[in-house]
């Protein structure tokens, strides 16, 4: 019993100094379903991509991805693939991916 | 990071006295020692190689260890662009420096031989093993050469599938440079399962671009077991614009299914024996199955794939072991790069909430699978994917492909896209 408190304490020390040492994307209590859908479109809007010429959503600010995201669903911006994309979404979804980008 | 929880803290470090946790006085930086499990990922591509950099990016006090046979990667995506003769195989081709240097994970160059679930631990052909918590299987595929007569796997030196990227690749590339001005390069095509389903007709498309370009009065023949294929309309009309009647594709019920390869004599043997269709360069992708370790673990199901919990990507044969990627059954979501890209990111989150003692999230992700006509002419299909009803699932409404009878214009903004989403995709795997 002794030594397993011993053992957890030491851990948590530990544990603390890690946490310093590098800047995780997470969240400090859970991973959430918008994070895993932007991590998603972050595949093909990175800095990669984005010296070919498509966004790079880390510097978009979620207010301009949730009006797009709309626009594009919509129909009142014209596309060759997001609209098909942004099909998929409700706006809760939109809502709930956009403020993860800035994060990345 | 994730909320440090008493269920986290039992499974990851094996106390089973509940008592010895009492009056710690559990503080919120104990969150991270949810990251203090061992995860093993067997498997460097696209979804190995995701689920280790997004484990490790959003617990980075996780200990990933990736384990990888090859010190190299080369992407089955974009390969056929090299057989169009306009794309280099060292740009296809990605190293693991950053994701051991930059990103922290353990890379293990070394292969799994064998996985013992009861003990947690994957034992490697070095002879050294590693023990696991969570294992991530991201195997791919291998081969049914069985279902084909007349042709074996040590064949594929004269006949090569190239749809495992890198020397198949290159020995495809060099017997259509070897090729004379009107030969004929004839391509196999799989039957249903299989790893990337436009990929036949992107490459038919690619080779037939090299030959017009450098041998115009060559033929390409299609023989394809299956009615229908991924963006048919879109490649029929590409093909018709660009390629004339160079290209001739033929179905199942037209001729197509071939039932045994002359191997010495480059031949395919089809329609019941009534067709006999020789080659210059054949090109025979077979059937498909999980790899190899998959089936060696026990993962498989009696079609050759991994059935998985479809929300988690957890085996349905082991708690502690996932699988992703081509080797898994993923309901509507493709045996593509980027599907097994956003299987590297669902199983990263379904892991770190586990051992957090989180409930499993309902994932979404979204895919593009682009593939080229001509270097400047580009189609898509796209989806949206849910977990809904115990499986994933397009979002109805969303997704499709690319629209037919649109301008050149548009066809290469989609070409353009496509090598945005090459670069985009691999910095995303491989950093």
């Amino acid at each position: 019993m002794k030594h397993s408190r011993l053992f957890a304490a030491g851990l948590v020390a530990s544990l603390a100094m890690a946490g310093t040492a590098s800047q995780a994307i997470a969240d400090n209590d859970e991973i959430t379903r918008g994070q895993l859908m932007a991590a998603s479109c972050k595949a093909c809007h990175n800095a990669a991509a984005a010296e070919k010429g498509v966004p790079d959503l880390s510097r978009v600010s979620a207010g301009v991805i949730q009006s797009q995201m709309r626009a594009f669903r919509d129909g009142e911006r014209d596309a060759t693939i997001m609209d098909r994309h942004a099909k998929g979404y409700t706006d809760e979804e939109i809502e709930a991916m956009s403020v993860y980008f800035a994060r990345f | 990071m994730h909320n440090f929880t008493r269920r986290h803290f039992l499974k990851a470090f094996g106390i089973t006295s509940a008592a010895a946790l009492t009056g710690i006085g559990l503080t919120p930086h104990a969150a991270h020692s949810a990251g203090k499990a061992h995860v093993v990922v067997v498997g460097g591509g696209t979804g190995g190689a995701t689920a280790a950099r997004y484990l490790k990016q959003l617990s980075p006090s996780m200990a990933v260890t990736l384990i990888e046979p090859n010190a190299t990667y080369v992407t089955c995506y974009g390969s056929n662009w090299v057989l169009g003769g306009f794309e280099s195989i060292e740009a296809i081709t990605h190293g693991y420096d950053n994701l051991r240097d930059r990103d922290g994970v353990d890379v293990i160059q070394d292969k799994v031989i064998g996985v013992d679930a009861d003990s947690r631990t994957v034992r490697l052909e070095s002879g050294d093993s590693q023990q696991y918590d969570k294992l991530v299987m991201s195997p791919g595929i291998d081969f049914k050469y069985d279902d084909m007569p007349g042709i074996e796997e040590a064949d594929a030196e004269t006949i090569p599938h190239a749809w495992k990227a890198g020397s198949q690749t290159e020995l495809l590339r060099a017997q259509l440079q070897a090729m004379p001005n009107g030969g004929v390069y004839v391509m196999v095509a799989p039957p249903n399962p299989y790893r990337c389903p436009p990929g036949p007709y992107e490459r038919v498309s690619m080779v037939a671009y090299y030959l017009k370009t450098h041998k115009p009065r060559s033929k390409v023949i299609v023989l394809d077991p299956k009615e229908g294929f991924a963006k048919q309309g879109l490649f029929e009309e590409g093909w018709a614009e660009h390629y004339g009647d160079m290209i001739e594709w033929r179905g199942g019920s037209n001729g197509g299914r071939v039932e045994e390869i002359d191997v010495s004599g480059k031949t395919a043997h089809a329609d019941g024996g009534q067709e006999r269709v020789r080659a210059d360069v054949m090109n025979f992708v077979p059937a498909q199955r999980a790899g190899q370790i998959a089936h060696d673990a026990g993962l498989t199901n009696e079609q050759g794939w991994a059935s998985v919990d479809q929300r988690t990507f957890k085996s349905v044969m082991d708690d502690n072991i996932y699988v992703i990627g081509d080797a898994s059954v993923a309901g509507a979501m493709p045996k593509s790069g980027h599907a097994a890209n956003n299987q590297g990111k669902i199983v990263a989150a379904a892991i770190l909430r586990e051992l957090s003692g989180q409930e499993p999230l309902d994932p979404s992700s979204a895919s593009t699978c682009y593939g080229l006509i001509t270097p400047d002419y580009g189609v898509s299909i796209a989806a949206v994917y849910q977990y809904q009803n115990g499986a994933q699932a397009a979002v109805e409404g969303s997704g499709g492909v690319s629209p037919l009878g649109q301008s050149s214009t548009f066809r290469r903004q989609e070409a353009e896209h496509t090598r945005a989403w090459y670069a985009g995709i691999t910095q995303d795997i491989w950093g």
